[in-house]
């Protein structure tokens, strides 16, 4: 029990990287980001690269995140900035095409073989916890999530441009009218949410591999995530990410015909009896 | 007189022509090209009847793969386990996800805009995941396989053929398409566009819209299904990469592609879909790459997709003219 309580906290440290990028994302423009799911990816396999490169898994962690978060906001800044008037389909098709192209750019340059990424020294191994062994790494993700989601909540409350980004999400022209310049709000957003994206694939590799499957294996995972918490909402995510890893890590344990299922059928549950998601607003 | 020149009107002599292009295809395409051809129209069915949701009543659906895999597999079982004959099974099929598609739809209809979308995903996906799981009726991740196409009722073998398939695809696809012209033009479908442009408008004119929503998705997986059914014996096999969310994916955009609210655009958009699909894959193995900077192309350069292309030179000036701003 205690074990499984700690593997669901760390699987939702991942969950959370992923949702809390897409549901910036999504309040900021009101889009939905088909290629998240291959933001994380890019992140795994550009930290494996960099990671073999600088023989550093730490120096991987931090230049991983920014190369796929600026990478995202070059996508922003030449392509969805000119779509802004159309409706949610264009959006729809663009990142569909770009989840399409990055996973093929992947396969060119990493190949179609999973490549198996090696778990920093300083974190290999076991640790006891209540008596009972425990992956150090796994530990690690958890304290990581924790970390990045108490900082990200900071700077959205304490900082100007976190204000700036809470303003924008409510009230786009308001703010457009008050001389903000909200297209540069939208390009670092979006660029911050792939780095978010990019980071939890970094961190996630040592543990699944990088593999071209993960984009397509997360972005549903993703999207679940953020319709439960309710899109938009930061708080959601990070409660969208908690009810998932726990119903994926112990319906796999109790009820392993119908885990994948399981999922699913909260999603329906919730947005059956609060259509916008937990926290959200009324969609 | 004047029945007969609204009857010849331009649009629907260009439509026969297609029609009677389509019929003669087998006598002149190679045997592969017929094949192709055959399951080119299969998915044009499936992606117009996304349009009739998409296109008439913004009911931007995720999942739409819920309805071809519904109406494959029950093809696929009934022709395995019963002795039904394949167009027997095919109705049976399309009826079939006609039926379960109003529960779907009562539940999905509860939320509109984006959690519309993402109910419509998670339907799909849990039937997805009971596909995978349910061996004894789908097969688990082997899904069905050998699926007869069964010849009848009464000993009729016209459709068992390579030939005979094509023209019972076609039909199907040209007998769709004439009910969902009908439909969209008929009074229900002047609802479904006030529920596209304003549906508290159309709410407050005393129309029942979720009762007209899940209608027109009942009648939208209906006609997936059938695509679904149809494609199980062309396969000859079903499995859950049918009810995958990919697909889903993938038919949206033969929607978008082809221009979203005119019925014919889609099955073009499916034909395109999959002839580039197939072109591009014989010259290079990174089609896929170029698949998806094509769509990004679509949407920046081509708005109004491929009928918007072929029909700008000769309705843009007019529509432009009727609403300046369309184009901004």
């Amino acid at each position: 029990m205690t074990v499984e309580c700690l593997n669901a906290l760390s699987q939702s440290a991942l969950l959370f990287f992923l949702g809390v990028g897409l549901t910036l994302i999504f309040g900021i423009m009101r889009i939905v980001n088909f290629a998240h799911g291959s933001f994380y990816m890019l992140g795994a396999f550009v930290g494996y690269s960099l990671a073999r490169l600088a023989g550093s898994f730490w120096l991987a962690l931090v230049l991983a995140p920014l190369s796929v978060g600026i990478l995202g906001a070059l996508f922003e800044l030449g392509v969805l900035r000119f779509l802004y008037r159309r409706d949610a389909t264009a959006f729809l098709m663009v990142t569909f095409g770009l989840a399409l192209a990055i996973g093929e750019v992947a396969r060119l340059v990493w190949g179609s073989q999973p490549l198996e990424v090696t778990t920093p020294k300083a974190l290999s191994g076991v640790i006891f916890l209540f008596g009972l062994p425990f992956p150090l790494y796994r530990l690690f993700l958890t304290g990581a999530g924790a970390a990045v989601a108490i900082l990200l909540w900071q700077f959205l409350e304490r900082t100007r441009l976190g204000l700036l980004i809470r303003a924008t999400s409510q009230n786009a022209e308001m703010m457009h009218a008050l001389g903000t310049d909200v297209r540069l709000v939208r390009s670092f957003v979006f660029g911050i949410g792939c780095a978010l994206a990019g980071l939890g694939g970094v961190l996630a590799a040592p543990l699944v591999t990088a593999s071209l499957g993960m984009a397509v294996n997360v972005i549903i995972d993703a999207f679940v995530i953020v319709i439960i918490g309710g899109m938009g909402s930061f708080a959601g995510s990070i409660l969208g990410a908690l009810l998932v890893a726990f119903v994926q890590i112990f319906g796999e344990y109790y009820f392993p015909d119908f885990a994948m299922a399981l999922m699913y059928l909260v999603m329906l549950l919730v947005l059956v009896l609060r259509p916008g998601g937990l926290l959200g607003k009324e969609a | 007189m004047t029945r007969w020149r609204a009857a010849l009107s331009p649009s629907n002599c260009a439509l026969l022509g297609a029609a009677a292009l389509l019929a003669l295809a087998p006598f002149v395409l190679p045997v592969y090209a017929t094949t192709l051809a055959t399951e080119a129209l299969i998915l044009g069915l499936f992606a117009m009847s996304l349009d009739l949701m998409v296109g008439y009543a913004r009911l931007i659906s995720f999942g739409h793969a819920a309805a071809y895999g519904l109406g494959a597999y029950a093809c696929g079982y009934v022709l395995l386990h019963t002795a039904l004959p394949m167009l027997g099974a095919i109705a049976a099929a399309t009826l079939f996800a006609g039926v379960l598609a109003i529960g779907i739809a009562w539940v999905c209809t509860i939320a509109t805009g984006v959690s519309f979308s993402m109910l419509t995903l998670a339907f799909a996906q849990l039937l997805y995941a009971v596909a995978f799981r349910w061996t004894s009726v789908t097969g688990a991740s082997d899904g069905l396989a050998g699926i007869p196409r069964r010849p009848g009722p009464f000993g009729l073998a016209l459709f068992d053929s390579r030939t005979g398939f094509y023209y019972l695809v076609l039909f199907c696809l040209a007998a769709g398409f004439l009910f969902c012209r009908a439909l969209v033009s008929s009074p229900f479908g002047a609802v479904l566009r006030g529920i596209r442009e304003n549906e508290a408008k159309t709410k407050a004119l005393g129309y029942d819209t979720r009762r007209y929503k899940i209608a027109v998705v009942a009648i939208a997986y209906a006609l997936g299904g059938l695509a679904g059914a149809l494609y199980a014996p062309f396969a000859g096999f079903a499995n859950t990469e049918l009810l995958f969310w990919l697909l889903s994916g993938q038919v949206l955009i033969m929607v978008i592609v082809g221009g979203a609210g005119t019925l014919v655009g889609p099955i073009l958009g499916a034909a395109f879909f999959l002839l580039a699909s197939q072109i591009l894959s014989a010259y290079t193995d990174s089609w896929a790459l170029f698949f998806g900077l094509l769509f990004i192309a679509f949407v920046l350069f081509a708005p109004e997709g491929i009928w918007g292309l072929l029909t700008s030179r000769l309705v843009r000036p007019k529509a432009r003219a009727a609403t300046p701003d369309a184009a901004a």
